[in-house]
């Protein structure tokens, strides 16, 4: 496995729309694992192809402490949600800031696994919002798109400063 | 994604508080690592609060979770059911304002990235709050719930204290003030005082222990004016008294048995001029006994050893004192480290006890012809203290027992036995033998 190099925002290449996997081989089971090394070592709990320069529809979760439950999502397709909730969120293409975000409180996904496999997954939570944030990366949207234009200004003069500290 | 970043200090003591809780990590060590997070002192303060209190009280509000509750979220969000513990905490025993404490918990929730949640932890503290009569004498007519003690400890307690477990308990729930020592080779003790009433914080000199003072703030000593110059300690009293037990003199041989993290060898240096040889079984720990002298401006030998096994760093040289500070259930200093509650278990006493016969047996033969040996535990079970002293005096003819008296205590065997609380002190066994 190797990491990969994450885009991080303005990056336009983070607003292309990704395209749906139709090859379901070797590389593709090399991309999903290379993504889980990645977005463990940044730490994140979700990562989304788009995010590794690979705009294709696949994204990656594990919102488990002990890091024991990764999810591989092949494109992916929301069926059905409801409720909603605000989490506090911060994107590993957006290093040092967060922001609370309203989302559905309950999802029901349609995803293909690393092989085609078709399955379905009802979650709520934690699980939810970060399958939630992921998929808005595959239609090239990120999570400060929701925020009022005042409260994104604050946050991308923040991501600045960060910047700068970071060297 | 990235989780949310806590920062928010009810999140984060909820998640110290899981850890020690549940995982067995030590409030101390959880503490310390969480506090580095924190850059306000009054932020490092409540977590030290929240998360101290928590643990104490944990065995109350643990149980009030499964009778609110019918799946308890113990397991599948550990850091969540901590938290509602510690909403708990907050109303019962911090006594803060319901109304911003249960809203500021709910918000606490979003910040461990559970905003799901908000609903319940709100539902539940709320129920809390208008059932809190009536479940609070449910958890007080157990006494398991009541002293938020294990079953095992408070059945010890009554057996070996039957006229003073209710005060034992009741001491081990109280936060017990700081206490310090001076460095005698340093400073006065009331300059010292007078340097702490001049950056704001009241220090009382303990009426019987001539190095001892007790703060009435609860401030973090090691920030305090003149620790850093090591002028003083931080240190409880009952901890004090070894020194005064060894009865040193310039140029006499000691060996600290177990010396880590160097308390009670610092005081040693700090009285007079022995050659103290400190021995710690631990490498880590050794070195902490180096820091600790080194920023007392005091030195001695440091050696890493299993102080059981004497021929593996021993040179053959008597020693006329000796202090044996045995490994022990620290059943005496709850109150400073609550959670010892959680983490010690009846079984656990069995082996510590072969631990401490097994050290006493092993050091006695380097005590020197008229030499003394000082035995100390922070424990209060009999098991540890006089019935190991009257097993080894019992097989040992060249081994007396020295009877002496402190001002706070109870003659316990051929000892003395300093319960939690007594003369302000930490629970403390301490017997003196000198060799024929």
């Amino acid at each position: 496995m190797a990491k990969l190099d994450i885009l991080e925002f303005p990056d336009p290449r983070l607003r292309l729309n990704a395209l749906p996997v139709e090859a379901f081989d070797a590389a593709l089971k090399k991309l999903a694992d290379d993504m889980l090394e990645t977005m463990y070592a940044a730490p994140g709990i979700g990562l989304a192809a788009t995010q590794v320069n690979a705009p294709k529809r696949l994204l990656v979760v594990d919102v488990s402490e002990a890091h024991d439950a990764p999810l591989v999502l092949v494109n992916p397709e929301l069926l059905d949600s409801r409720g909603s909730e605000v989490c506090q969120e911060g994107c590993l293409s957006f290093p040092g800031v967060f922001a609370d975000v309203q989302r559905k409180e309950w999802v029901r996904v349609k995803a293909q696994d690393v092989s085609g496999k078709l399955f379905e997954l009802e979650t709520d939570g934690l699980l939810a919002v970060c399958i939630q944030h992921e998929m808005d990366h595959l239609v090239g949207k990120v999570f400060v798109d929701y925020l009022s234009p005042l409260k994104r200004s604050l946050l991308l003069r923040k991501l600045e400063k960060q910047r700068r500290k970071a060297g | 994604m990235r989780g949310a970043e806590v920062q928010d200090t009810r999140a984060l003591a909820a998640g110290a508080l899981a850890d020690v809780a549940l995982k067995g990590a030590s409030l101390r060590e959880r503490l310390k690592s969480a506090q580095e997070t924190l850059g306000d002192p009054r932020d490092r303060a409540f977590l030290t609060a929240l998360c101290s209190e928590g643990a104490r009280w944990w065995l109350r509000f643990d149980k009030a979770q499964e009778d609110l509750l019918q799946q308890p979220l113990r397991k599948r969000e550990p850091a969540l059911h901590a938290l509602l513990v510690l909403g708990m905490v907050q109303l019962e025993i911090l006594k803060l304002p319901p109304h911003a404490a249960v809203a500021a918990t709910v918000d606490a929730t979003r910040a461990l990235g559970r905003g799901g949640f908000a609903k319940l932890v709100n539902a539940v503290l709320r129920r809390w709050l208008r059932e809190r009569d009536a479940r609070n004498r449910q958890l007080d007519a157990r006494p398991e719930t009541a002293s938020a003690h294990p079953h095992w400890l408070i059945d010890a307690l009554t057996r070996d204290w039957p006229e003073h477990d209710a005060a034992i308990l009741a001491a081990n729930n109280i936060v017990a003030p700081p206490m310090s020592r001076v460095n005698a080779r340093r400073s006065a003790r009331d300059d010292v005082i007078a340097e702490l009433a001049e950056a704001g914080i009241a220090a009382q000199p303990h009426p019987w222990l001539r190095d001892a003072i007790t703060l009435a703030s609860h401030s973090d000593l090691a920030r305090l004016p003149g620790f850093a110059q090591g002028n003083f300690s931080v240190q409880d009293g009952a901890a004090q008294c070894a020194a005064d037990l060894l009865d040193l003199r310039d140029g006499l041989r000691v060996l600290d048995a177990c010396a880590a993290p160097g308390g009670k060898t610092g005081h040693m240096l700090e009285r007079a001029d022995p050659d103290v040889l400190a021995l710690e079984r631990d490498h880590v720990r050794a070195a902490s006994i180096d820091d600790n002298l080194h920023r007392l401006g005091l030195r001695c030998e440091v050696r890493t050893g299993d102080a059981g096994k004497p021929s593996t760093w021993w040179d053959g040289k008597p020693f006329g004192r000796i202090l044996l500070d045995a490994p022990c259930s620290a059943t005496g200093v709850i109150r400073r480290h609550p959670d010892i509650k959680l983490h010690r278990r009846a079984s656990d006493i069995a082996p510590l006890v072969r631990e401490q016969r097994r050290l006493l047996a092993a050091l006695w033969p380097l005590l020197a012809s008229g030499g003394r040996l000082v035995y100390a535990t922070c424990s209060i079970l009999r098991e540890e203290n006089e019935q190991v002293i009257a097993a080894f005096v019992s097989a040992h003819v060249d081994a007396e027992t020295q009877a002496f008296e402190l001002p706070a205590g109870h003659r316990a065997g051929a000892g003395w036995q300093i319960l939690p609380g007594e003369g302000g002190l930490d629970g403390m066994y301490y017997a003196v033998l000198q060799k024929a």
